[in-house]
């Protein structure tokens, strides 16, 4: 464990030359094949492979395994002793829509009035956001880009951490449409205000397209018409929820609305397991590095709450805090969940493959599985020790650009200290 | 014209019912009436654990002429037999703003008074006089208006007839009353709570000078904000009334030569204050502001008394030491709110036992010998004070104690111990007289004498009208009965004639007259009679109306006194769970001090000794007496040693964060000025803080509390272990070096209406204030050579910045951006200071040499970066450059929640290539040397505290967690131990809500609750507020 950690002198000199030359270039298309060789492959749906290769072309994985024909084209990339995991997915964040938290003009992700469930976060993402290449540094591949802060906030997408414009960014949208459910008390006047403006555009929303049905003259109304595939349950509801009644009033509605519900936050959902393992409500936990609300709780209720979700059956997700800024630390959560309880298998799913299960992505990522889209990172130590590096990062296939603002600024900075030592 | 006259005939009733001042000129005739009277077959208990069984008191003007068994009641005196009734001194509430008119509310007044300017001219001029005596005098007060010290109660007093009868209800006859707004509030005055004008219910005045660690908000002023800026307000206060004095006399000495001391009310009324010739009160919020105020106390020599909060009983034998009375109210708290389980869930068990505790705490005084008296303070409803005070005896508080702490003690406190207090010959006769056991349930005030005069509590009527009596109408003539029943003030009753009853609707009796209404049908008449009599004891005469208007007479004959009945509810009462004393007072508490073994063998583990010894596998740690003795392989163990077997663990000095904002009271920040170096962090640590036990579980044993980031210079810091159930003074590294927070960038240049509001303008402040020190200094150093003339005032903000500038406190300055750390880097060379630490140094890697060169340390973040302009070149490769270049480098956290969990904040430095054991080194030993306390803390080698951690594994490893968090050789914190005080804590809970759901079923409560459901993020403060997890 003493020994200095550091980049292999390749990675060091490619992002010297990056920083200098080039900074953050989005990647071509996958040119030719790629064969990761001699690495510890997390498939997440299958076993884990030793000494493996995984073979990718045109941007989809072609073959894994121990004894995988490599094609003669290909790129070799040795992995010896290294690690290979799908690309990380954040499943709720405002990467791409904000760059400064306190400068408001750079926030993107909050439209005005209570009811907006027509805005579309891939539509104002923006490529050129410093956040991105920080966040895949740390092994975030796809990101579930979620408009935040009305009743009713807009639909979330699925964007890929590289590329040119947000069209080309975008692996899937819409993947949700994100509410927050308000928290309330017996006799809260207001807080049944709250949860009638969520009732009512859905009542509303069923009223327009029963009278659109009826009618092709039925005027447009955009809030409505965005609701459709909701509410013919192609899309979720993504319902912001923490304390009890918020999570039990949340599932009750969506039942008689019959449409799918996520809960995120989740904080007292182990004290409605039944409930949500009857209904089969996933729960995606934001964020796990936190202490309890109520100073009678354990200090690690919300390390372990993880665990205590998925040993009760509960289908889980686990993302960090909302800021873009946070991207860096999803394998910090997931680790912490590992560390206080959750199977590690299991705590790697939670920010790869089931996050791809809850917003439709399975079929393209979230694991490496032959046909799958090849997203994948390939790390220097175990992804959940915090003290490994992500070394590379595809995605479709694509190399990606390792380069980030952060390392930019370490390599302009040694740069400053060689030459006082001349 | 009717409405003026009404008006004046209105007040001239007014004014014959009071008594009027001596000096006023008599209209009308003058008033003689004797006031003599003799309360005959009375118990009276004369002072606390001093009874009459059967006695006479004697009351000749207002005074008490004699007392005893075998007193004969003088021939001029009223005789008012007071068989069965006891007779107890008045009591005396020493914390009460009755009469004091409220600023807010003389401002309405004042604009009233505009509006009500077309009243005629004579009422205009009395509402005139009235606004008058409230307005503030002008021209020569202190420059912060939170200081009214000048305000004096006997000049503002105004008779309060209402609330002067709530306060009788209870027993009460004399109040002290202060001014009630402010930091320092003013002068109080004894008031008599009789009926008069406010020169004859002003007993005494000057009695205390009052104080608040809480600002009002009624009244202006941009400083302090914070409970630390009220405590720098209150010193600064005090040491300019010192010297006040010093300076007037030495210029009436001799003026020649020198300036002319200013003239400042405020300060010349707090002049026996300073010194303790004149008492000071001063309220507080819990037993932690106890303690606060007694180090004021000490300090200025102040001969102060404590309004106190209720939660003394947590901290009782810190409140004896402090050797201050206290006057504590009885505002024991109703049952939480716990009728559903989402609101149970909610409650903590640190309010649940306060719940459960808080009517003992007069008890524990008691028990403690702590002098103290009661007071109808704190209460919402003061006619709930005796049914309070009830519940406090109903735990085991004795009546005599009781007793006192109405009477002899408060009397004794004012210095009026032969005016007041007891019921004895020559005092002033306030008494109080009851139906029995003043502290008994069932027993009612009946009457209150206040200065000999007679107050009636409970109407009492002369003639009980209820029972049955036979009745008579003549003109035709009925013969029947009339039952009259029911409380006195819900009277119903019935009349039968030839055995058909009917109900009288309504009944009404008051001052012996009975009327009632009946329909006619038992006597065959239609319609409704109405009948009225004068009632005595044996008979009744009366008239009454036939429906059809003929009138007739009545009498009726008492048959039978009326006999309740017997059907009062059996009292509910709530019994107190017996819970051990923990401390804090809260979920996790612990009962004591953890021990401390004479020897503590750790064996075969992994050592990180971030000492010359590196790492050292297989190794053995010894610990004696609170200190590392040896860190080495096979270290055989001394005989009485406590020998734990690490085999596979790994050991850790106790980590150390360089920046929280936890365990502070009363705000982080002080905000009303730019310059706080006044304010210190030490003086409002809260121990009653459940982070510092999340910290011990995260391996945290050591931290720099530090002021907010608001100001280019803010408060003093405090460096702190988590010695969790300590009181705060015992929280604090006793040689720590002093230190003080600056602050530079975003933070301090957003208040647009204060200076500076551009970094240039920090820069030259913080250069002004360095000077300004610099300059004071020299003034002293002058007088101190002839030591005549006036002495200079004392300025604590500059003592504290020249301790800056003298080497002897450390700056921790808060910082982004490379060009300001570098201009505050050339300040400071300018006035030969060094900069202890940079904190955040967000872009200090860009400078690292320019830090180096300085001799400054930097703590950092590992990865915080982009939640404001100036963070946006925030990298996790900070630290590592920083390092690299040979700067002493600190982790910091900022953050509560981050501070649980140093160590993978640590791990993720190591993630940029520090090698781990200088990573770890970044979050102790670096810490440790940054903050001055590396003799003490920071690694694990022979003669430093024993604070270490012991991990399940690799401390950088996630899956690791604490397993035993060790202070001086004292084991904090056991996961084990932690395991079954969740156990402990969920079974109290669960008995406390148990026992508030009887409470709330027998009509209790409930309170309020405090907060609706749950936060999803719970951090706690950082200087970044919340910009690190917005959402």
């Amino acid at each position: 464990m003493n020994f200095i950690k550091s980049f292999s002198l390749v990675i060091i000199i490619s992002l010297f030359c990056n920083a200098l030359l080039y900074a953050q270039i989005p990647a071509p298309a996958q040119p030719h094949p790629v064969a990761i060789t001699g690495a510890t492959i997390h498939t997440v749906t299958g076993e884990i492979i030793q000494e493996g290769t995984i073979v990718f072309e045109n941007g989809t994985i072609t073959a894994l395994g121990t004894n995988v024909d490599i094609p003669d084209n290909a790129e070799h990339y040795d992995a010896e002793g290294k690690y290979v995991y799908p690309g990380l997915i954040l499943s709720y964040t405002n990467m791409g829509l904000t760059e400064i938290g306190a400068v408001g003009v750079t926030s993107d992700f909050n439209e005005y009035g209570d009811i907006n469930p027509n805005v579309r976060a891939e539509k104002a993402f923006h490529p050129e956001s410093e956040h991105i290449p920080v966040g895949r540094s740390h092994g975030v591949a796809i990101t579930i880009t979620s408009p935040g802060g009305s009743r009713i906030s807009g639909l979330s997408a699925a964007m890929m951490m590289d590329g040119w414009t947000w069209e080309g960014m975008t692996l899937h949208a819409p993947t949700g449409l994100m509410i927050d459910w308000p928290t309330i008390d017996n006799n809260d006047d207001e807080g049944r205000k709250q949860i009638q403006l969520i009732k009512d555009a859905f009542d509303d929303a069923r009223a327009y397209h029963r009278a659109r049905a009826v009618s092709d003259d039925h005027r447009t109304d955009m809030r409505w018409e965005a609701m459709l595939p909701v509410l013919e349950k192609e899309i979720p509801v993504v319902v912001q929820a923490n304390d009890v009644r918020s999570i039990q009033d949340a599932i009750t509605w969506s039942e008689s609305e019959d449409i799918r519900l996520i809960i995120l936050g989740g904080r007292d959902a182990h004290l409605m397991i039944d409930q949500l393992t009857a209904k089969e409500i996933p729960v995606i936990i934001t964020p796990v590095l936190a202490s309890p609300a109520r100073p009678w709780q354990g200090y690690d209720e919300i390390y372990a709450h993880a665990a205590r979700l998925h040993n009760a059956g509960i289908q889980i997700a686990i993302a960090g805090g909302y800021g873009s800024a946070n991207a860096m630390r999803l394998r910090h959560h997931a680790a912490t969940a590992a560390g206080f309880g959750l199977p590690r298998d299991e705590a790697i799913k939670s920010i790869t493959l089931y996050p791809a299960e809850l917003f439709g992505l399975s079929d393209r990522v979230g694991s490496l599985e032959e046909g799958k889209d090849a997203t994948l990172i390939i790390t220097d130590e175990e992804l959940l020790d915090l003290r490994s590096n992500v070394e590379q990062m595809f995605i479709q296939g694509r190399k990606i650009d390792m380069a980030d603002k952060q390392k930019n600024l370490f390599e302009r900075y040694k740069e400053k200290y060689r030459q006082l030592s001349e | 014209m009717f409405h003026r006259l009404s008006a004046l005939f209105i007040l001239t009733i007014c004014f014959s019912l009071l008594l009027e001042s001596q000096t006023k000129p008599v209209e009308g005739l003058r008033d003689h009436t004797p006031a003599v009277y003799a309360l005959t077959n009375a118990r009276i208990v004369v002072s606390p654990g001093n009874v009459i069984d059967n006695g006479t008191v004697v009351i000749r003007d207002g005074i008490i002429e004699s007392v005893g068994a075998n007193v004969s009641p003088p021939d001029d005196a009223r005789i008012k037999d007071a068989s069965g009734r006891t007779l107890y001194a008045g009591f005396i509430d020493l914390y009460s703003d009755i009469g004091i008119p409220d600023p807010e509310a003389d401002r309405d007044q004042r604009n009233v008074g505009q509006l009500l300017r077309q009243i005629p001219a004579q009422f205009r001029s009395f509402l005139a006089a009235m606004i008058a005596a409230d307005e503030v005098p002008e021209g020569t007060l202190y420059w912060n208006p939170q200081v009214r010290s000048y305000i004096d109660a006997a000049t503002v007093f105004k008779p309060d007839k209402q609330k002067a009868a709530t306060l009788r209800s209870q027993g009460f006859t004399n109040a002290l009353a202060a001014p009630a707004e402010g930091i320092f509030r003013g002068r109080s005055a004894l008031i008599s709570l009789g009926e008069g004008d406010g020169n004859e219910l002003v007993l005494r005045d000057n009695i205390t000078q009052n104080m608040s660690f809480d600002r009002s908000a009624k009244i202006g002023g941009r400083y302090p904000t914070s409970l630390m800026g009220s405590i720098a307000l209150i010193r600064q206060t005090l040491s300019d009334a010192d010297w006040y004095v010093q300076a007037h006399e030495a210029y009436a000495t001799d003026p020649a030569g020198k300036q002319r001391p200013e003239m400042n009310i405020a300060l010349a009324s707090l002049r026996d204050v300073v010194g303790g010739d004149q008492p000071v009160i001063i309220d507080t919020s819990d037993e932690l502001a106890l303690l606060r105020a007694s180090k004021i106390a000490q300090e200025f020599n102040l001969s102060m008394w404590v309004r106190g909060s209720g939660h003394e009983y947590k901290r009782v034998a810190a409140v004896k030491e402090t050797g201050l009375p206290v006057i504590v109210p009885v505002n024991f708290p109703s049952p939480p709110d716990v009728s559903n389980p989402e609101k149970a869930r909610d409650v903590s068990l640190e309010e649940l036992r306060h719940w459960n505790f808080a009517a003992d705490n007069p008890l524990h005084l008691s028990e403690e010998g702590i002098l103290f008296a009661f007071t109808t303070d704190q209460l919402d409803d003061k006619k709930k004070f005796l049914a309070q005070l009830r519940k406090a005896t109903e735990r085991g508080l004795s009546n005599d104690e009781t007793l006192a702490a109405l009477t002899t003690t408060p009397a004794g406190l004012l210095g009026m111990d032969d005016k007041l207090g007891t019921i004895e010959q020559g005092k002033i006769a306030n008494i109080v007289v009851t139906d029995g056991d003043i502290f008994s349930s069932k027993t009612n005030i009946k009457d209150v004498w206040v200065d000999g005069h007679r107050f009636e509590v409970e109407a009492v009527p002369e003639v009980d009208v209820r029972g049955t009596w036979s009745v008579s109408v003549v003109n035709p003539e009925f013969e029947g009965t009339i039952e009259i029943k029911g409380a006195p003030e819900r009277l119903s009753g019935t009349i039968t004639f030839d055995e058909k009853e009917v109900e009288l609707k309504p009944v009404q009796y008051d001052m012996q007259r009975l009327t009632v209404t009946f329909p006619g049908d038992s006597i065959n008449i239609d319609g409704r009679i109405l009948m009225s009599a004068t009632v005595t004891q044996e008979e009744m005469f009366g008239s009454g109306t036939y429906p059809d208007g003929r009138e007739f007479n009545w009498r009726a004959q008492r048959l039978e006194e009326f006999t309740p009945e017997e059907n009062e509810k059996p009292e509910h009462r709530i019994e107190r769970v017996d819970l051990p004393a923990v401390y804090p007072a809260m979920e996790y508490g612990i009962p004591q001090l953890p021990e401390q073994p004479q020897n503590v063998l750790i064996q075969n583990a992994t050592i990180w000794t971030q000492g010359t010894q590196g790492i050292i596998e297989n190794a053995d740690m010894l610990v004696t007496e609170g200190k590392i003795a040896r860190v080495d392989r096979d270290i055989s163990p001394p005989g009485n040693a406590v020998v734990i077997d690490a085999e596979g663990k790994h050991i850790t000095p106790g980590l150390i964060d360089a920046h929280i904002h936890t365990s502070i009271s009363g705000g982080v920040n002080e905000v009303g000025s730019t310059i706080t170096a006044e304010v210190n962090i030490q003086e409002v640590l809260n121990s009653n803080n459940i982070w510092m036990y999340r910290l011990l579980a995260g391996g945290l044993t050591t931290a720099n509390a530090l002021h907010g980031s608001a100001n280019p210079i803010g408060g003093q810091n405090a460096i702190i272990k988590m010695r969790w159930g300590a009181l705060p003074d015992d929280m604090l590294i006793d040689d720590a070096p002093k230190g003080i927070k600056f602050a530079l960038g975003e933070n301090v240049v957003r208040s647009e209406r204060r200076y500076p509001n551009t970094r240039m303008g920090v820069e030259q402040i913080i250069r002004d204030e360095f000077q300004a020190a610099r300059e004071y200094e020299q003034e002293w150093q002058r007088w101190e050579q002839t030591r005549s003339g006036i002495p200079p005032r004392r300025n604590i903000r500059s003592d504290i910045v020249l301790e800056i500038l003298n080497g002897e406190r450390h700056i921790h300055s808060h910082c982004y951006r490379q060009d300001e750390i570098l201009a505050l880097i050339r300040v400071a060379e300018d006035f030969d200071v060094t900069i202890r630490s940079f904190q955040h140094t967000v872009e200090g890697f860009k400078i690292a040499e320019a830090l180096r060169e300085h001799g400054a340390s930097a703590a950092v973040w590992s990865d915080w970066w982009a939640f404001k302009v100036e963070a946006y070149d925030g990298t996790t490769y900070n630290a590592r450059l920083l390092h690299d270049q040979g700067v002493l480098t600190a982790i910091h956290s900022d953050n509560t929640q981050l501070a649980t969990r140093m160590n993978w904040e640590a791990a993720k430095v190591a993630q940029t290539g520090v090698p781990e054991e200088e990573a770890l080194g970044m979050i102790t030993i670096n810490a440790a040397k940054m903050l001055g306390i590396d003799h003490r803390v920071g690694s694990l080698e022979e003669g430093k505290d024993a604070d270490f951690v012991i991990w399940e594994r690799d401390p950088l490893a996630t899956n690791t967690r604490v397993e035993q968090t060790w202070i001086d050789g004292r084991k904090y914190f056991d996961i084990e131990d932690d395991e079954q005080m969740r156990e402990e804590v969920r079974e109290q809970r669960a008995q406390l809500i148990q026992r508030a759901l009887d409470a709330l079923e027998a009509g209790e409560g409930p309170q309020q609750a405090r907060r609706a459901g749950i936060s999803p993020f719970n951090e706690d403060y950082s200087c970044t507020e919340d910009h690190y997890e917005f959402h």
